[in-house]
């Protein structure tokens, strides 16, 4: 196939991949309107989530993923919706200097009622839609793509079949000049000292000891033994039997790059090279900080089968396995299972996951957008009882 | 004086028949979103259910069993993932032991998202009983208020629904409502009287109707289309909406299907 790219160019020289209008509600209680709006208008997507405007310890970090989910490239426009508090408007000002060019607010106080913004909002929506169908994708460098890898629901084949296989089409990317992203901190606990000794640096080497190692730490601070809820049952009944075994076969998505660098939660990605980020394991969670971090494709292998989505940001599904990607074909882009069964070699079905990258990338439809899965969560590390 | 009520069972009087469809984990929201979407039901989407340690795996286990059993609902389907650490199969286990009209799915071993919609439809239809509306007294009811901001009428309302039996919880634990509502809904109180801070807007529980007050702030008065009560209602105006809303009237967040959960949690997510 011709190994051409083709996508948006931002103002700004960022590239989208998609051309979505994201109507985003900065509030809680606006969610519903947001989601009528985008489930009424002509194409416009929407997400809904629990943040009612508390300033606590999670407050930057939240700022942070409204600002950068705001400004993700794959947006055409942003459609905000607040009740026009400073702190919301100041999450409109900071997806500003993020690269968010194309935006309208609509402010609840202004418009007096929830009828009102949606009457205005499905209007402004509607054209927004129109306006970016006019959008037409022009050649792009490999760099315009800068891929976030995930696993789910893994299991005894994810280390053997479908990692490594991303871990393929990850080195070739890296290698033509993409940016690429592991992330899940739960999952390579235990693996870091293999990916520290890729590092460029040996400065980078320690910041990936020690991002792991603050986690481990975080989590023992509760009093819990993180290594006795992880690997999770659904792991478990997978086949996995350590967090370490999990960690070895989460590793390896990776593939055998050098790491260029370690990013804290929803950091801009920016520059080529293979980067480790500040994840949590929540698939979701996860999903949305690579959203507020720029990503703008996903490739999500997993053992079980998970249905999930961004509303943003293409999500490709990679089974480990034959027996789930037979049994729930409606999940699954490509099944990395034939490995396993002897049936192709790994270099193969990672060359056919980098032909699905390319083509997913200038534009084919992944399951997960073909069944409008927008989950969105708000990643937080302290506790809610105290808001 | 009686209210139109609904023999729930085990999960108690309604004074709504709600059929919930409870997506044990993230997810789950969109297929349940889907099955709700086809059968009328009710759902809301959450970020819960996975990647939790600690005491929140009783905790959001326990807060999931509360919405399932609380009295506004007739029935409840619960869909989960699959390889999720709250495990659906064992919250609805916890829920049969009350009450059997409640079921489960896992999309994992359905068919994937179109079998488990289609299963959950079916599932769905089948669990939906034709509930008799009876005439519920008012010492049956309960009432819920949320004061994330103080309000001069309070104490006289609270005395004029408790003469006539109608339990009251208070809730003020939190200038969020959305925690005082998970706190009230957990009591299994059938309609929420909230008092909003002033900085916040009108809002709501997706199983328990609303009343939103406005207090005199800017914000509130800005919005005053949002609010089913004006800050200077008197005392009759509340109590007279308040039983108008358990005998079925509409609140103005329950009309457009707003309201979003929000649940305790102390662990981030792993």
């Amino acid at each position: 196939m011709s190994e051409v790219l083709k996508a948006f160019e931002r103002s700004d020289g960022r590239w989208g991949l998609r051309n979505h209008v994201l109507v985003l509600p900065l509030h809680s209680a606006l969610s519903a309107t947001a989601r009528k709006i985008a489930d009424d208008s002509l194409g416009a997507v929407a997400v809904s989530h629990d943040w009612s405007g508390e300033v606590d310890g999670d407050f930057d970090r939240i700022v942070k993923t409204f600002s950068g989910f705001a400004a993700n490239p794959n947006n055409y426009a942003t459609l905000f919706i607040t009740i026009g508090t400073p702190n919301e408007l100041g999450i409109i000002e900071l997806a500003k200097t993020l690269g968010l060019s194309k935006f309208e607010v609509l402010n609840v106080a202004e418009l007096g009622s929830m009828g009102k913004v949606y009457e205005v909002g499905l209007a402004l929506a509607n054209s927004l839609v129109k306006q970016a169908r006019l959008a037409s994708r022009v050649n792009a460098p490999w760099s315009a793509i800068k891929l976030g890898q995930e696993c789910g629901g893994s299991d005894a084949l994810s280390g053997i079949t479908a990692n490594p296989a991303l871990g393929v089409a990850s080195d070739r990317l890296v290698d033509l000049g993409a940016s690429s992203v592991l992330g899940e901190t739960t999952e390579i606990l235990g693996a870091e000292h293999l990916l520290a000794a890729r590092a460029i640096t040996p400065e980078i080497g320690s910041q990936i000891i020690e991002t792991v190692a603050r986690y481990e730490r975080s989590i023992n601070y509760e009093g819990i033994d993180m290594r006795g809820a992880q690997p999770s049952r659904g792991n478990i009944e997978g086949g996995l039997t350590t967090l370490e075994e999990k960690s070895l076969g989460a590793a390896k998505k990776a593939g055998n790059a050098m790491f260029s660098g370690v990013l804290e939660y929803a950091d801009q990605v920016s520059s080529p090279g293979l980067y480790f980020m500040d994840t949590p394991g929540h698939d979701i969670e996860q999903l949305t900080g690579y959203g507020a971090a720029g990503i703008n494709i996903v490739v999500f292998t997993t053992g079980r089968g998970t249905p999930t989505g961004s509303a943003i940001i293409p999500t490709i599904k990679v089974a480990t396995n034959t027996t789930m990607a037979d049994a729930i074909p409606d999940l699954i882009d490509l099944n990395a299972g034939t490995i396993a069964d002897g049936l192709n070699m790994l270099a193969d079905v990672g060359s056919d996951l980098f032909d699905l990258i390319l083509a997913v990338a200038n534009g084919g439809e992944t399951k997960a957008e073909k069944g409008l899965h927008h989950e969105f969560s708000l990643s937080r590390m302290y506790n809610t009882v105290i808001r | 004086m009686s209210m139109q009520g609904f023999d729930h069972g085990n999960r108690g009087i309604g004074v709504r028949d709600h059929q919930l469809i409870l997506p044990s984990v993230v997810c789950s929201t969109r297929v349940s979103n889907r099955i709700a979407k086809e059968t009328g039901a009710i759902t809301f989407a959450h970020q819960h259910g996975c990647g939790i340690i600690g005491n929140d795996v009783g905790g959001i286990t326990e807060f999931f069993a509360a919405l399932a059993n609380h009295p506004n609902v007739g029935s409840t389907l619960i869909v989960g993932l699959g390889c999720e650490t709250l495990q659906g199969n064992e919250l609805a286990e916890i829920l049969l032991a009350k009450n059997r009209s409640t079921n489960y799915l896992v999309t994992q071993e359905s068919g994937g998202v179109q079998g488990t919609v289609n299963s959950g439809v079916k599932a769905a239809q089948e669990l939906r009983n034709k509930y008799q509306t009876f005439a519920a007294p008012l010492s049956r009811l309960h009432l819920g208020i949320d004061l994330s901001s103080e309000n001069s009428n309070l104490s006289e309302v609270v005395a004029t629904l408790t003469e006539v039996g109608v339990a009251v919880t208070v809730s003020n634990s939190h200038k969020n409502s959305g925690l005082n509502f998970s706190e009230l809904m957990e009591a299994g109180v059938h309609v929420i009287l909230s008092f909003p801070d002033e900085s916040q807007p009108a809002s709501g529980f997706p199983l328990i109707p609303t009343i939103n007050v406005a207090s005199k702030s800017a914000l509130h008065t800005a919005l005053s289309g949002d609010f089913d009560l004006v800050s200077d209602a008197t005392v009759e105006a509340i109590v007279a909406k308040i039983y108008s809303v358990f005998n079925g009237e509409l609140t103005k967040v329950e009309a457009i299907g707003a309201g979003e959960i929000i649940a305790n949690r102390e662990v981030r997510s792993v």
